[in-house]
């Protein structure tokens, strides 16, 4: 029952999108063949589905009969006006010889039976279960969006994750990722239209193999991530512009411009569609007139996330560019940090990448295939219309491919790749190509692909074919799973409305709790920050600078960083800043105001006497920082005591006073440099920092840092150790 | 000026038609000022200043004073006896005079080392050659080591435990037989340059 209702959750989302896509698409003046009707149509609707249940999950009415009734709405408008139909087979197009089409239709099949079966089989994909579908639940439970400030990824625009509400609803976690799967299928019909539609059936059904049998793919689109989703999104955008370069039809351009939002909506960094769109039209037409329309559409599906985002987190286009839009949710650090890590995996050799992704993939997660070796042969379909038709797009989306070099980020680039290089291959001879498909169906076999790749790459491994079918029970083929483990122990353990926290992901989509990941918001780091000071030594308090001032009363004084870091790591931390007169601290009185620069929001932790909390820059250091109080009245300061991190070396520091004339003038200051002694216990006063912030649950990996002195000091920290299994540590903040 | 830029294009976008839909150009090109003036306008989005928080409780760990006390640390003043210098000099050390002593109060007595990090500069040795220091714990002769070449040194020796009560201050001093005089009258002789003193509980887990 559990099977049927999964794959009746896709279906009926799948069915709602096809159905408005079709309503659209008959009335933009285009006449569909009928391989192109369903995945342009489902594409199309999709797009146009997915801004319905935005207004679903803003209005708060997220309810199943809510979701249901936009979904029937759909069919219904179909079926009213009869755009569901497909039309007639157009018996004029050229097709494939009868051996060819059988032998592709076998491969095409196997892969069905695999992907199928996988998708289908629960769902505990990591980027799956725990962001796509945890966020998915969460707003299920809320009957709408929720600002979630502690997420970073809950800001990404989730063009795609807002179709799995209904699929999810209906279904549970099987379905989203069949939805998915239903994305990976068209966007493997469009490949092999867009062959048909040029007169180049053989490259068309080559490429479109080329991309469904690709491991990454394979495994992408049988969950619940998205990027298989956003290639048909983005490939939909590209057939969308050469149907209207045939017709010349404006209305086309509605469908163009909708479509090229959705790239944003789906996935930021396929935006460079709606760039590739307004390009080729402009071009094409020598006017910027029709490319407006485009820009017009695309803000319809542009607007909702920024203005979500700009509301929930002062950042429209959150959680990247926190520099250009600061906020108290996301660091610059944390971003940079990120990013950087996107950019390399962690590769010490960029010249080894083209081998890492197409042939052992473990770095970058994933493999397209050792036939896309062969990749740069593509670069001789230049030579006809046709094939730089492919590459310009190609290149465009590849772009963004410099900012996270995951192999799964070239899945958007694959249908015009694997377009060029049939193409470039038929040319050579259609034998070659028929010979790389077997080549690439046997290679990305999962039994075969593990004989040349590592043994942990993320791939497919079989046809789950018991688990799909609920012969093994969804809880028995989870509990194989170590994370799905750790969010069970969280479901069993914490009370309801409880935050944990933790310093790596949990599939989130199987726990009500609220997990907060020790680097996905400003808070979490935070709550880190203190744990982290708590055991280890080198972020402790260690050193105190002393500046001497001349014996004078001051209203203003600040703190200026004048040093560059060497390195982008490197932070201005301030434990406490203190002031003294005659050896006695002045007490930190309300009427003070406090500022600082960067993270203004921050400030309170440099004056709250815990040792256990700094403010840092949460940028890398450069002149410029600083930290500035008003004491409200003129206040008689002979030493200003500032107390830093131990990894903290670079930072160089001036006190300026503000003058009678408003400007900020230097003090003449000796200084000094002390060691910071500190004897309170900072394993307690960090737990009392995340007892502040409503964390009283903590889930320890054996793995993550500091956990032998979780494990070993419980009673120092004021925790209580709930249950040790599976590799992690539960454990609860003494009343 | 801006102003009618925007009305002139407008007014062109409002005259072409594309469809039976009415699409005009000019909602695009209108939502696109509109989005951009927003993006501009989420730049001023700081807060007010804040006044101090509540001040968050001192979380005592178990009593213990056992500890190595360098001659930056913050407190180091507070437990210097005698001749020890009050200029820190380059963040890191201290001159002494002839018997220098800091007071602790180590809350045990079991296994303790006297531990003491100096050196012997090169310029004092040149007036007072060799050196011998005495190194003392409440008065009592730990050790005597003689140094017949400048440089940094470093002692360390258990401390007997009767040497020492667990409830009161104990006094941990170190003395040279030979000062360093300066020439000029009124200037202070000079012992040896000190980087850190103490006590070190040698067996246990320190965090």
């Amino acid at each position: 029952m559990r099977a049927l209702v999964a794959l009746a959750g896709a279906a009926f989302t799948a069915t709602a999108c096809y159905a408005l896509g079709s309503v659209i698409a008959a009335r933009v003046g285009v006449r569909l063949r009928r391989v192109e009707k369903f995945p342009l149509s489902f594409v199309l609707g999709a797009s146009v589905l997915h801004l319905a249940i935005f207004a679903v999950l803003a209005l708060h009415i997220a309810y199943k009969p809510v979701l249901w009734l936009v979904l029937a709405a759909c069919a219904g408008l179909a079926l009213r006006t009869g755009d569901w139909r497909l039309p007639a087979a157009d018996e004029t197009s050229p097709g494939l010889p009868r051996a060819i089409r059988y032998l592709f239709g076998v491969i095409a099949a196997v892969f069905t039976t695999l992907y199928l079966f996988n998708a289908w089989a629960p769902e505990i994909s990591p980027d799956g279960a725990s962001y796509h579908l945890g966020l998915t639940a969460r707003y299920l439970r809320a009957r709408g969006f929720e600002r979630i400030t502690t997420n970073m990824l809950a800001s990404f625009s989730g063009g795609v994750d807002l179709l799995y509400i209904p699929a999810f609803a209906i279904g549970h976690h099987s379905a989203a990722a069949l939805l998915h799967f239903t994305f990976l299928i068209a966007l493997a019909l469009m490949v092999l239209a867009y062959g048909q539609r040029i007169g180049k059936p053989l490259a068309g059904a080559a490429a479109a193999l080329l991309v469904y049998a690709s491991p990454v793919v394979g495994i992408d689109g049988t969950t619940a991530y998205t990027d298989v989703a956003v290639a048909a999104i983005v490939f939909a955008v590209f057939y969308w512009t050469q149907l209207w370069d045939e017709n010349r039809d404006h209305r086309i351009l509605i469908a163009i411009g909708l479509l090229a939002g959705y790239c944003y909506a789906a996935k930021y960094t396929a935006f460079v569609m709606i760039v590739y769109a307004i390009g080729f039209i402009i071009w094409r037409t020598r006017q910027w007139q029709p490319a407006l329309t485009v820009v017009g559409c695309s803000l319809i599906m542009i607007a909702p996330w920024a203005i979500k985002n700009w509301i929930y987190v002062h950042n429209p286009v959150a959680p990247f560019a926190n520099y250009w839009f600061p906020n108290p949710y996301f660091y610059v650090a944390v971003e940079k940090d990120w990013t950087a890590t996107l950019r390399d995996y962690r590769l010490k050799n960029m010249w080894a990448l083209p081998l890492e992704v197409t042939v052992r993939g473990l770095a970058t997660q994933g493999l397209l295939g050792p036939v896309f070796l062969a990749a740069p042969l593509a670069l001789l379909a230049l030579r006809n219309r046709e094939g730089r038709k492919l590459l310009l797009p190609c290149a465009l989306v590849l772009l963004p491919y410099i900012a996270n070099i995951g192999t799964r980020f070239l899945i958007s680039s694959l249908p015009f790749l694997s377009l060029a290089l049939a193409l470039t291959l038929e040319t050579l001879a259609p034998a070659v190509l028929i010979a790389v498909i077997l080549i690439h169906a046997v290679t990305s076999w999962p039994d075969v692909m593990r004989t040349y790749c590592d043994t942990w790459v993320w791939s497919l491994h079989e046809i789950p074919f018991k688990a799909a079918l609920r012969i093994i029970p969804e809880g028995t083929f989870l509990a194989d799973h170590i994370d799905y483990q750790w969010a069970r122990m969280i479901e069993t353990d914490v009370p309801p409305g409880k935050l944990v926290f933790s310093f790596t992901g949990v599939p989130d989509a199987y726990t009500n709790r609220e997990v907060l990941i020790s680097y996905w918001g400003a808070l979490n780091n935070d709550i880190g920050d203190a744990l982290t000071m708590g055991w280890n030594k080198g972020w402790q308090p260690d050193k105190v600078w002393i500046f001497s001032v001349p014996k004078q009363k001051y209203r203003r004084l600040r703190l200026v960083q004048t040093a560059t870091a060497t390195i982008r790591q490197e932070q201005w931390n301030i434990h406490e800043l203190r002031f003294f007169h005659d050896g006695a601290e002045l007490p930190r009185r309300p009427e003070w105001r406090l500022e600082a620069w960067p993270d203004p929001w921050g400030v309170q932790r440099a004056f709250d006497n815990s040792e256990a909390t700094r403010w840092r820059s949460w940028d890398t250091l450069r002149p410029g920082m600083w930290m500035a109080v008003d004491f409200g009245q003129d206040e008689l300061v002979d030493q200003v005591r500032v107390e830093l991190s131990g990894d903290e070396w670079e930072a160089r520091m001036q006190l300026e006073t503000m003058g009678a004339a408003g400007r900020w003038i230097p003090v003449t200051t000796h200084m000094e440099l002390r060691k910071a002694v500190y004897s309170g216990l900072l394993r307690r006063a960090a737990t009392y920092e995340a007892h502040l912030r409503s964390v009283d649950y903590f889930l320890i990996k054996d793995s993550d840092f500091g956990a032998k002195d979780y494990a070993e000091y419980p009673e120092s920290w004021g925790w209580t150790r709930l249950e040790h299994a599976y590799g992690a540590s539960l454990y609860r903040v003494n009343p | 000026m801006p102003r009618v830029w925007f009305a002139r294009a407008a007014r062109r976008c409002a005259a072409v038609r594309y469809s039976n839909w009415k699409v005009t150009a000019g909602s695009g090109w209108l939502s696109l000022c509109g989005a951009l003036s927003g993006f501009l306008c989420g730049c001023g989005n700081l807060p007010e200043p804040y006044a101090p928080p509540p001040q968050r409780p001192v979380f005592e760990a178990p009593i213990s004073g056992v500890r190595v006390l360098t001659m930056a640390d913050a407190d180091a003043e507070t437990h210097f006896v005698q001749d020890i210098s009050p200029s820190l000099e380059a963040n890191t050390w201290r001159w002494t005079g002839k018997r220098p002593a800091i007071r602790m109060f180590p809350g045990t007595t079991q296994k303790l080392n006297y531990t003491i990090d100096f050196a012997v500069p090169g310029a004092t040795f040149t007036q007072t050659g060799p050196v011998t220091v005495s190194f003392f714990v409440n008065e009592r002769l730990l050790d005597k080591i003689r140094y017949a070449s400048p440089g940094r040194q470093r002692f360390e020796k258990a401390v007997p435990a009767e040497w020492m009560d667990a409830n009161e201050y104990t006094i941990l001093a170190a003395e040279i037989d030979k000062v360093w005089i300066p020439a000029k009258r009124g200037d202070k002789p000079l012992g040896f340059i000190l980087v850190s003193l103490g006590l070190e509980q040698t067996g246990l887990e320190q965090k």
